[in-house]
């Protein structure tokens, strides 16, 4: 089986303004402002809003420029060279090829779990998909470019890049020992 | 200055992948995935930095210096896994919790272990979208086996605090 093309399964999943997690987040915000607005006045509310908005216009290149690396990476590298890869080789290379696999394949959950089970009929072993979620989890470029480096300063980003580095490659080569 | 150093990292590495997509046609297909992320992301964007701002002067400084702060050490760490793993919600949610956080006088080492535990092991995915797809069994033994992450991506942050 191949991995779905892009025609079928665009690298967002699909573009629903509202869904679930927006809901959610649209919920916090209500209750954070009431909470704001009834310790220190809703003057404040106002005050802060507009204080994240012109911090908004400043981070904008920034997202932007995230945008672009995360569209353009599907045209760099199509989906199916990657399902290619893995589960070709089942040793620890093929851990390697699997973490980067899941550091560059961009979008959200609806995307990438559809992808491992393709890999799953593709034959590659539970390992290499542990270690390929593992990766996109810690440091997929979605989630990393688009979002943490939106909200958190540069370095906290690269330090937890950093430190997260090897962990799916350990997770893999353990689960190669346990699941025998 | 760290967002100068970050929008600098990101024109760059941009600017390369431009020069890499090589035809007029690759490049409007990807400024066509921009429109698409903006669309659908831009609105989530707006209104969790607003929330962020409005956690940061919610949560209790004292508070979050006391249980997430550097002084907190590794009990920091311990409790903000937790508390990433039952955060609800996307991407946006937590990172506008972090940052609220971080204002608020969380420890890096903390939050590391904050979002680290919420991209691996946060309930909302596991149960809305990954069992669906990979089974029960799979996703217990993923969880098992990634559950000491946070810990250890948190611990070795306390290393360079």
């Amino acid at each position: 089986m191949s991995a779905p093309s892009d025609r079928d399964n665009p690298p967002l999943g699909r573009t629903r303004i509202f869904d679930t997690s927006f809901v959610i987040m649209l919920g916090l915000t209500g209750v954070a402002s009431v909470g704001v607005a009834w310790s220190e006045g809703p003057m404040r509310v106002v005050e802060i809003t507009l204080n994240y908005l012109g911090f908004l216009v400043v981070l904008t290149p920034k997202i932007l420029c995230g945008f672009f690396i995360v569209a353009a990476v599907p045209l760099l590298m199509p989906r199916e060279t990657l399902a290619k890869w893995i589960g070709q080789d089942s040793g620890a290379r093929g851990l390697l090829v699997a973490s980067v696999a899941g550091a560059l394949v961009p979008g959200g959950p609806m995307m990438i779990f559809p992808l491992a089970v393709s890999f799953r009929a593709a034959g590659a072993t539970s390992a290499t998909i542990i270690a390929f979620i593992t990766a996109w989890s810690l440091y997929g470029i979605n989630r990393t470019v688009v979002w943490e480096m939106s909200f958190m300063p540069v370095d906290f980003v690269a330090l937890r890049v950093a430190i997260c580095l090897p962990l799916p490659i350990l997770v893999g080569l353990i689960a190669q020992r346990v699941l025998r | 200055m760290n967002l100068v150093t970050g929008t600098i990292i990101l024109m760059v590495l941009a600017a390369w992948v431009w020069r890499q997509l090589e035809t007029t046609q690759r490049r409007q297909q990807a400024l066509g995935g921009v429109w698409r992320m903006v669309m659908k992301n831009m609105p989530r964007l707006v209104v969790a930095l607003i929330s962020a701002g409005l956690f940061a002067e919610l949560l209790p400084e004292s508070i979050v210096r006391q249980y997430l702060g550097d002084t907190a050490g590794f009990y920091g760490v311990l409790l903000a896994a937790g508390l990433g793993i039952v955060t609800p919600g996307g991407a946006f949610v937590s990172f506008a919790l972090a940052a609220g956080a971080m204002n608020a006088g969380a420890a890096t080492a903390a939050l590391i272990a904050y979002v680290t535990a919420w991209a691996l092991l946060g309930l909302t995915r596991v149960m809305a979208e990954e069992m669906s797809f990979l089974g029960c069994r799979f996703t217990v033994i993923r969880m098992v086996l990634t559950a000491p992450l946070p810990l250890i991506a948190g611990g070795a942050a306390l290393l360079f605090q």
